[in-house]
């Protein structure tokens, strides 16, 4: 009986293995909102094996440029590649998985990231690192990221931005562990041992994979999308809320990594010595990863609809670039630098606050059907920021001796995408009585007409926008 | 450092002549109403024959002593070529400078020419010339100011100092490694490697492919090994030859076999399948009891249920009837549950709590296998 009634959905491929989810007759339930909390954990070491593993493994480039004998900036070219391989080919991570379910497909992400690192770890040549690790360990990660994220949305709908907060923690946590734990393994087994043990470390990210359980939600489109395009999930763009989504944050992402890269030279130019940038950044990093659970946390009260929040959050941290970038000189080497401090706390609170919406915001723009690929969509969005926005803040900072233009600059893309996110439905406080706080974010997306809308035909019904006054 | 007025002739004294004047002058010292100036008021020794003919360079240092300095005063100067050596020791007291006694010493033995002393006011003046020419004049220069306690001030003469790598050099065998040594501005005359057998200093000969010594600059050296195999591991030492002296540094290479971090690698994976299949079998099994409890049960037992089910076995909604059911399982799931693991776990296990064990079992395994790593 229940292979008679087990209709083609997605994940169909994974469904062989399980029993299938509810059946066509009856409208699936919506989000379990914490149950198979594991769902979670996996999620939070997903970006931890990811995105931290990224940042701690400028540990190992100095040896590594020693041993090739090239200069450091052609080892930072690794972690650029890697970067910039996986947002830009998010899409294609989400657009598998929504053709197979995104357990297989960061299973097979984590395989691939661990294969990249073995690969390396026999590396002869820089440029087999660039392959291994940049290309290799980077589709890996693009595969893995944007599914995770993705599934996470989708598990959650009441407490959500908090479970995407706490996952967004994972990468300041693994950091912490990771570059220590990175330290010692260089140390015991040198740069190619070290890589080795890595490989076997992201292979961690086969169970996340493992956990996310298939779940069926009403809003799914019935039937997997057929042609590669439409599962690129392109014809998202055909909504109104989306475009200026996107837009805006393309601009934001301009601005957004500046200063990962830059802050810390900026706190050395300002005449902090050594100890005294290492603060400055730590602080901001805590600063970052606290806000994102409290952020988290707030938005899901429901008292300020979240593209208004997505929007005052990306004002403040455009402004508290530029606060960052016009802090007068501080003291000597012995100063603790009290007012770039406070202002590194203001940016990493609202940059902090920031991310967690970028993906909360999500299932109300486009439907929680379709927040897998609007996720990779908005990966490969923020890496046109990121590989343009550093090197011109390097380029400034170069013409004109020391970061502030930068970080204006920098600061100013971010205040222009916010500008932009104004547009988006329920940004802007309406006139009309408030709708009541205590409804859980909008899943189905308050934009599309009807649940079952079919997102991916390219004839796809038109948003239609909340209307103000 | 400051040009001293030179009073005598230019003869050249000898030692006792010149311990006369000392004498002279040590006696002349209460009379002296020196109008001269308040840094070096000596009356400047002539210079002897080899610091005339030679021209080396000129090193001028000065050391300031109280009778109330508690430590001795010392002063670090590296020096790698030959040079004449002009040192002077001033040193203040509210007492009878004639008491002071004035000595100078080269490492623990006396000097015993060539030194002036001289006074102004409060302030007891004493000079030290000397040339450097190899290594034998480098070393320790005291001088002493004796009252009732004796105050030093000491000049530390050293070749300088070469940096190579505080930790060890790892690398892998097949591999080559390259071992560095350098020293801040300093143009040694020649560089030599040396390997330890045991403890035996075997210079490193360049043989053929093996070992290939070179330096882009002149102040470092670099010494490529390639094709490198477990013996190759061991000490090393770069050596540089200066014309004052010579100085060294060891650098530590190990050599490892790629089985070395084959065993965490291959243990670390096997773990990782272990919690794989522990996932995938923990869900089959839950599943399993699912369609073993729903198959014609009652409503009491698919409320309780209902708890795990939330659990996100989802998955096994009865396929027939039982939408509403659905429903209500979500609604009070989603109360009931919240975010974190612990509870899903425990929630876990009022069903399949052999699943339950089976997932810490293989937390235990991989907490074993750290252990067996570290």
């Amino acid at each position: 009986m229940p292979a008679s009634q087990r209709k083609h959905r997605r994940g169909g491929f994974s469904h062989r293995c399980l029993p299938t989810p509810q059946t066509a007759m009856t409208p699936p339930a919506g989000p379990p909102d914490g149950g198979w909390g594991w769902v979670a954990a996996a999620a939070f070491a997903v970006n931890g094996l990811s995105y931290g593993l990224l940042r701690s493994l400028g540990l190992a480039f100095p040896d590594l440029a020693e041993h090739f004998d090239r200069s450091a900036q052609d080892t930072a070219w690794i972690s650029a590649l890697a970067l910039a391989v996986q947002q830009a080919a998010s899409p294609v991570g989400s657009a598998l998985s929504t053709r197979w379910g995104a357990r297989p497909v960061v299973m097979v992400g984590g395989v691939l990231a661990s294969l990249g690192f073995v690969f390396s770890a026999f590396a002869r040549s820089l440029l087999h690192l660039y392959l291994g690790l940049g290309l290799l360990a980077g589709s890996g990660w693009a595969l893995v990221f944007a599914p995770a994220l993705g599934t996470l949305s989708r598990y959650f709908s009441r407490r959500r931005v908090l479970a995407v907060g706490l996952a967004l923690t994972g990468n300041g946590a693994s950091s912490l562990l990771l570059a220590p734990a990175l330290q010692l393994l260089l140390d015991t087994f040198g740069w190619r041992g070290a890589l080795l043990l890595l490989g076997a470390i992201t292979l961690h990210l086969t169970p996340c994979g493992a956990l996310l359980l298939p779940l069926a939600l009403p809003g799914d489109p019935p039937a997997p999308p057929r042609s590669p395009l439409a599962a690129l999930g392109l014809g998202l763009f055909t909504r109104r809320a989306f475009s200026i989504f996107a837009l805006g944050t393309a601009l934001v992402g301009g601005g957004y990594f500046v200063p990962y890269v830059h802050l810390a030279p900026h706190a050395l130019d300002r005449g902090l010595g050594g100890y005294g940038a290492a603060l400055v950044v730590a602080v901001a990093a805590v600063g970052d990863a606290g806000a994102r659970l409290v952020c988290g946390w707030l938005a899901d009260q429901g008292w300020v609809p979240l593209p208004r929040l997505l929007a005052v959050f990306g004002a403040l941290t455009g402004l508290g670039l530029w606060v960052v970038g016009l802090v007068p000189v501080v003291g000597g080497e012995e100063s603790w630098g009290g007012p770039l401090l406070a202002a590194a706390v203001a940016y990493g609170l609202s940059a902090g606050s920031y991310a967690p919406l970028v993906f909360g915001v999500l299932p109300g723009l486009v439907g929680i059907g379709g927040v897998v690929q609007a996720t990779g969509l908005v990966m490969m969005l923020m890496s046109l920021g990121g590989l343009l926005g550093p090197p011109l803040s390097g380029f400034l900072r170069d013409e004109t001796g020391d970061f502030t233009t930068s970080f204006l600059v920098s600061g100013s893309m971010i205040l222009s995408g916010s500008f932009i996110y104004i547009g988006l439905p329920k940004a802007l406080p309406s006139c009309g009585p408030a709708s009541p706080p205590a409804t859980p974010p909008p899943e189905r997306g308050e934009l599309l007409p009807a649940p079952q809308a079919v997102l991916l035909s390219p004839g796809g019904p038109r948003s239609t926008l909340d209307t103000t006054c | 450092m400051r040009a001293l007025p030179g009073l005598l002739a230019a003869r050249a004294p000898t030692p006792r002549l010149l311990l006369l004047l000392q004498c002279l002058l040590a006696t002349a010292r209460p009379s002296s109403a020196d109008g001269s100036a308040p840094d070096l008021p000596f009356t400047s020794l002539p210079l002897r024959e080899e610091m005339m003919a030679n021209n080396f360079s000129w090193e001028s240092h000065n050391i300031s002593l109280t009778e109330h300095s508690s430590m001795p005063v010392e002063k670090n100067i590296t020096l790698e070529r030959p040079s004449n050596v002009n040192l002077t020791c001033q040193f203040t007291t509210s007492g009878d400078l004639n008491a002071v006694n004035v000595t100078w010493k080269k490492d623990s033995e006396q000097l015993e020419n060539n030194y002036l002393v001289s006074a102004t006011g409060s302030t007891l003046y004493t000079q030290y010339r000397f040339t450097i020419i190899n290594s034998k004049q480098m070393g320790s220069y005291s001088c002493f100011f004796r009252e009732e306690k004796e105050q030093r001030g000491t000049f530390n003469f050293k070749v300088p100092e070469l940096h190579g790598k505080n930790k060890p050099l790892i690398s892998y065998v097949g591999d080559s490694t390259v071992l560095t040594c350098k020293c801040q501005n300093c143009f040694p005359l020649n560089w030599t490697w040396y390997s330890t057998n045991g403890s035996i200093k075997v210079p490193v000969g360049v043989q053929m492919n093996k070992y290939v010594i070179n330096g882009t600059y002149a102040n470092e050296t670099k010494l490529k090994i390639t094709q490198l195999l477990e013996e190759d591991g061991g000490s090393y030492w770069c050596h540089a030859l200066f014309q004052v002296g010579e100085s060294e540094e060891h650098i530590e290479l190990v050599v490892l076999s790629y089985l070395v971090p084959l065993k965490p690698f291959l243990a670390i994976v096997a773990e990782v399948v272990l919690l794989v299949a522990a996932i995938l079998l923990c869900e089959k099994y839950t599943q399993k009891e699912k369609k073993h409890s729903d198959e014609g049960k009652e409503f009491e037992q698919t409320e309780q249920l209902k708890s795990d089910d939330s659990n996100g076995i989802e998955n096994n909604v009865p396929r027939h009837r039982k939408n509403m059911r659905g429903r209500e399982r979500m609604d009070d799931g989603s109360r009931t549950m919240n975010l974190f693991p612990a509870a899903a776990v425990s929630q876990l296990s009022t069903v399949g709590s052999h699943c339950f064990i089976l997932q810490w079992l293989s937390l235990l395994n991989f907490i074993c296998l750290i252990c067996v790593v570290s």
